[in-house]
């Protein structure tokens, strides 16, 4: 990013689609090859917006490893995001960023590391689960959960074997309402946590999540239930980031403002303050 | 020449039209009581420095209710239409509980891993002429929230009204120079004048302790409001409340904001910021259906709550200062007849009053 654009935090920087990807009937994921590669770890978020329209807040689920190559994967549920699933290549989009603390993954050496995604929750995780992929010789395992409302809402579903096929690592999927023919699991994601503390060392585990908030209540209630600490769990969480830089007051949970403090929140820190979830 | 000079009342004229400045707001009398405004659109005002503060905070010309912030066109963002433009500036007539806040504003927007760019230029050629309150409004009670109705710092000069003129107190070499331009008309004070200066703010602090009837925010306030956080006692306080915003629109420290993005010319689009307020339904709400939701306070009285709590338990701990002058400006400008006051003594279970 230029010097100007550091010099003004509101400033975007506006960069052309390379590509878009329809992965799921209500999800696309938008492709930019940057001139200036974006750094971020994972678990950082962008702005990305729509000219003239505004823009929202959203964590990136390409890999930090690549920071030349940009995607970011877009439920459509607003004005903002209804514009960008009209967009095509070579449309011009807003960008700030990156912004935010990212996941932890320093501490994550030697750990048991559970992943656990719910619809476009997978998302930001993709990001992490990239990083995770390329140092599994420092983790312990690495347990994959994700679940969907129904088959076609699986996002990048052409990746699950690529993951499942690494060292250490395992995958399980499932989803709410299935249809005919669908062999998998069928449940809530909750409902594949049940078996965790056979999977993992949960002492020396650390669990990340993503998802609605709905979802991310009922795996923490399961975490803390499986042996988890809050200290160990980390969580996603959304709230309205406008400015990114711990300004403009509106992202608070007690006294932290998570574009500045998380938006991925260790679920010790926030577990006190009201409207968490 | 010492750091307190004596200045007659025409000196006072003088070192006012000293203050040379390219835009000055001033706390000037009006009928209706005194205001802040711009000095240019008002030549004939005269600085009010012996009423108690304006009813409205210099908060507008530091964060404006609206601003600009970029411009950008498909091709990229617009260097020099987005870099704040800002002249030389003086805020004059400030009271002790402006400049606190101006010192909470400057936490907020000058610190931290990023900084902003437009309040930092509006701050950074800006004259503090700030006055000691020998007035005191009856909402004032900046002594329960560890201020005093006069400033000791943080001010490039501050007046203090006595019976036959004034005493300046220069704080920088800024306020300084604007003394040092009306060097004939200043003497060193005597010591009766600085006696007489003592005994002036003793009388408003005592009027202000008497009329906040002991009410002191105190770390114990902090752990009650945290303790009753989610509680209904705490709710309670909002139910007088309208939704109309005054309060955080009136408040000094008050800085929250919203970014929106328009088109602006033929060919290039606007980034816009307003002032929000954490009390406004909307406030935070975001995309998605009302069973996903969108909205983490739903609730009026959950809003309420946060703002209390951001005021006198999350500043603390983000800024390392109350979020609260105690200037009571909200009280006047609350619809619902919440005294602010009155919910705190009521939360620390000070029944006294």
């Amino acid at each position: 990013m230029t010097q100007a654009v550091e010099a003004n935090p509101y400033a975007p920087q506006v960069a052309r689609l390379s590509r878009v990807i329809d992965e799921t009937p209500t999800i696309k994921t938008f492709c930019f090859d940057l001139e200036q590669p974006l750094e971020f770890r994972a678990g950082q978020f962008v702005q990305l917006g729509v000219p003239g329209l505004g823009e929202a807040p959203f964590t990136p689920s390409s890999s930090p490893l690549e920071p030349g190559h940009l995607e970011v994967t877009v439920l459509r549920t607003g004005g903002v995001t209804e514009r960008l699933h009209r967009m095509a290549e070579g449309d011009v989009c807003t960008l700030r960023g990156p912004y935010g603390k990212g996941y932890p993954v320093e501490k994550l050496e030697g750990k048991d590391v559970v992943v656990v995604g719910g619809g476009v929750g997978l998302a930001p995780l993709r990001a992490l689960i990239y990083v995770l992929l390329s140092m599994t010789d420092r983790l312990n395992k690495v347990v994959i959960k994700n679940g969907a409302r129904e088959s076609a809402e699986l996002l990048f579903r052409r990746q699950y074997d690529d993951w499942a096929a690494h060292d250490k690592v395992s995958f399980e999927m499932t989803i709410d309402a299935p249809e005919p023919g669908w062999a998998g699991h069928v449940g809530v994601v909750t409902t594949v946590l049940e078996n965790l503390p056979n999977e993992v060392n949960v002492p020396n585990a650390y669990a990340f999540s993503c998802g609605p908030e709905i979802m991310l209540r009922f795996v923490t209630f399961a975490l803390l239930e499986k042996g988890f600490q809050p200290e160990q769990i980390y969580l996603s969480m959304n709230r309205r980031m406008s400015c990114g830089i711990g300004k403009c007051g509106r992202c608070n949970i007690g006294p932290y403002y998570l574009c500045k403090d998380g938006p991925d929140m260790c679920y010790a820190q926030i577990k006190d303050y009201p409207n968490v979830f | 020449m010492s750091d307190t000079l004596f200045l007659s009342k025409d000196g006072l004229v003088r070192l006012l039209e000293a203050v040379k400045a390219s835009e000055v707001y001033a706390a000037v009398r009006r009928e209706r009581g005194p205001e802040y405004c711009h000095l240019q659109e008002a030549p004939e005002a005269e600085v009010a420095l012996r009423e108690p503060r304006p009813s409205s905070s210099p908060k507008a010309f530091l964060q404006p209710a609206k601003e600009r912030v970029a411009v950008y066109t498909n091709e990229g963002f617009d260097v020099e239409a987005s870099r704040p433009v800002c002249e030389d500036r003086a805020l004059v007539g400030l009271r002790a509980c402006d400049l606190a806040a101006i010192a909470y504003l400057d936490k907020v927007f000058r610190e931290g891993d990023f900084k902003d760019p437009f309040y930092e230029a509006r701050r950074e050629n800006e004259l503090l002429v700030s006055v000691d309150c020998v007035a005191v409004h009856e909402n004032c009670f900046c002594t329960a929230v560890g201020g005093r109705p006069f400033a000791e710092s943080g001010f490039d000069l501050n007046i203090t009204p006595l019976e036959s003129g004034y005493l300046v107190e220069v704080g920088t070499e800024r306020g300084r120079e604007v003394v040092d331009r009306v060097a004939d008309a200043a003497a060193e004070p005597t010591d009766e004048q600085l006696a007489e200066r003592n005994a002036a703010r003793q009388k408003s602090i005592g009027q202000v302790e008497k009329q906040t009837r002991g009410l002191r925010v105190t770390d114990t306030i902090q752990e009650l409001l945290l303790a009753k956080q989610g509680t209904d006692e705490l709710s309670q306080m909002a139910a007088r409340c309208v939704e109309c915003a005054a309060c955080t629109f009136i408040c000094p420290t008050c800085h929250c904001f919203y970014l929106y993005d328009q088109v602006g010319g033929a060919e290039n689009f606007e980034r816009m910021r307003t002032w929000d307020s954490c009390i406004l339904g909307g406030y935070s709400r975001m995309a998605g259906p009302a069973g996903a939701k969108p909205t983490p306070r739903p609730s009026l009285r959950s809003r309420f709550a946060n703002r209390l709590l951001h005021k006198y338990a999350f500043s603390p701990q983000q800024y390392g200062m109350l979020g609260c002058t105690g200037c009571g400006r909200c009280i006047e400008a609350c619809c619902g007849e919440i005294d602010i006051r009155e919910v705190l003594r009521e939360l620390s279970g000070d029944t006294s009053g």
